[in-house]
């Protein structure tokens, strides 16, 4: 498992979740993601957890919204905002204290959104080869980029062979002449 | 929508410059090589066939092997091998740089190190700059070349970008008035000249409801999808497109790249989020106004070229700039209003 270093600001050098939590919230991200392949949806797992408490997850619904910004982790990232709101609690504050598992690498725009949002650390099983924005087309968790949010630092590769075979299967079911499409994380 | 009526020289107050890859701004690097001086012009067709077959400058093959020379009492001179292509040596002789017994050196002079463009110019101002180097062949974009020179767009064309920039830019405004950052964003179809939506910044509703992310769900709303509400809004507004339209692109199957074929036009350049968002919403052209520190069409990246992406788009900056600039400083008022 390759780990990566992100911001080096102390609270998030002190935020990060242990090997247990990471074991038992993948395997939920993974249940997630399964579900979502035996329904013929993007098998994409994902999940934000503030204080040991699941605060967002979500799926891709791109297709029903025909909104092609509709990742799992923007769906994610819009019920932790409704939870904070209607908690009262301060956007910002409870951020900086998620974590977010999901089962394939954020894309460039997720990875952006989560900065911006200030989310101080993820959990990922494999690279998105395609759209990934934790490094396998940019780097946006690191990038120097003032203006947008803070810095995140990633945790990869956790049943990355696992995620990739989930995704192999969805792209073969869609498309069997193995065009590429964008529904993906 | 209602059409820009403004006078004619308005659109000379603006220039819409493209943002290029960058390979195509970046400056010309240039190579080391060893040249000779041909001595015997009627040596030179033999030499040339000779040294392209024995020394081939490889990656070079954008760099003419022969250049005239009128300032010495030679006239022409000739490419011999790349520098590094040769192990170092004190006194550089022609027989130590030529493999042994190859070519017959008759009619060369004395060798003597020149820098050559090392990459194939992809831009007539690379071309220029590459060609006081050595001569050099260049296959032309005339697009590129002539949105370089500022002079792509029609007189017709400068009007409608006016036009719709203007929209953008009175969005912004009154996203400004409602308290969010005034950045104004216009979707169109180009092919009918319609404006699919009109959105402004929301983030003060919504961290991620920048003005792009709001105009891409109101053009999925205009097509019966969408996920927010911006009624609050009324400068956030969409066409429904029409049933016929709607089937087309139904059978087309480009849905849900819900913006294959529109246009973009939006005050401020967009950042890594709305940039990805606008790859994955397949968008067709990006005009904006003006920069961003972190801005990912130009100023910090360039995703609208970034080659392992399966969309890539054109992107142009400039439109309105003085009036998108004067929007910069409709929010710094506001934000020391409010002691930000
Ligand atoms: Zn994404
Ligand atoms: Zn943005």
């Amino acid at each position: 498992m390759g780990t990566e270093e992100g911001s080096k600001e102390e609270s998030v050098e002190l935020f990060c979740p242990s090997e247990e939590e990471i074991e038992r919230w993948m395997a939920r991200a993974f249940d997630m993601a399964k579900e979502a392949l035996e329904n013929g949806e993007v098998p994409v797992g994902c999940l934000m957890v503030y204080k040991d408490e699941v605060v967002g997850k979500g799926r891709n619904e791109v297709n029903e919204t025909k909104n092609a910004t509709r990742h799992a982790e923007m769906v994610a990232l819009d019920q932790v905002l409704d939870w904070c709101w209607q908690s009262s609690l301060d956007v910002k504050s409870v951020c900086e204290r998620i974590a977010l598992y999901v089962t394939v690498e954020p894309c460039i725009m997720c990875a952006a959104a989560l900065r911006l949002l200030n989310i101080p650390v993820i959990v990922y099983g494999c690279r998105n080869e395609r759209f990934g924005g934790c490094g396998s087309v940019l780097d946006v968790s690191s990038a120097d980029l003032p203006h947008t949010g803070t810095q995140f630092k990633c945790i990869s590769g956790h049943r990355a062979e696992e995620a990739v075979d989930m995704l192999k299967t969805f792209y073969k079911q869609q498309n069997p002449n193995g065009e590429k499409q964008n529904h993906s994380a | 929508m209602k059409r820009w009526k403004g006078s004619p020289c308005d659109v000379d107050s603006w220039v819409a410059l493209p943002v290029l890859s960058d390979e195509q701004s970046q400056d010309v690097e240039l190579v080391e090589v060893y040249a000779a001086p041909i001595l015997d012009k009627k040596e030179t067709s033999r030499l040339v066939r000779e040294l392209n077959s024995l020394c081939p400058l490889s990656g070079l093959q954008h760099v003419k092997r022969v250049r005239p020379c009128s300032e010495r009492p030679h006239t022409l001179e000739v490419l011999m091998c790349l520098v590094s292509d040769v192990p170092k040596m004190q006194v550089v002789s022609i027989d130590s740089l030529l493999p042994s017994g190859g070519i017959n050196c008759n009619g060369l002079g004395e060798p003597f190190v020149v820098k050559v463009p090392a990459r194939a110019p992809l831009t007539r101002p690379q071309f220029e700059l590459a060609s006081q180097h050595w001569p050099t062949s260049f296959h032309e974009d005339k697009q590129v070349t002539v949105a370089l020179r500022g002079e792509l767009f029609s007189h017709h064309q400068k009007e409608r970008i006016h036009a719709y920039m203007a929209s953008a830019v009175t969005a912004a405004r009154e996203g400004g008035v409602a308290g969010m950052e005034a950045i104004g964003a216009v979707v169109v179809d180009p092919k009918t000249e319609r404006i699919i939506a009109v959105g402004h910044d929301c983030r003060r509703k919504h961290p991620l409801h920048h003005a792009v992310m709001v105009v891409i769900d109101l053009v999925a709303r205009s097509q019966g999808g969408g996920f927010y509400g911006f009624d609050s809004y009324p400068a956030c507004r969409f066409t429904s497109a029409s049933s016929v339209q709607t089937e087309a692109q139904i059978e087309n199957g480009t849905q849900p790249y819900i913006c294959t074929g529109y246009d973009l036009y939006v005050t401020r350049e967009p950042c890594v989020m709305c940039a990805m968002a606008l790859v994955h919403s397949r968008i067709g052209r990006v005009f904006y106004g003006v920069t961003s520190a972190d801005g990912a069409l130009g100023s910090k990246f360039k995703i609208h070229t970034q080659k392992d992406l399966n969309h890539r788009f054109e992107v142009y900056r400039g439109v309105l700039s003085r009036e998108c600039e004067d929007l910069h400083s409709m929010d710094d008022h506001i934000k020391k209003d409010r002691g930000e």
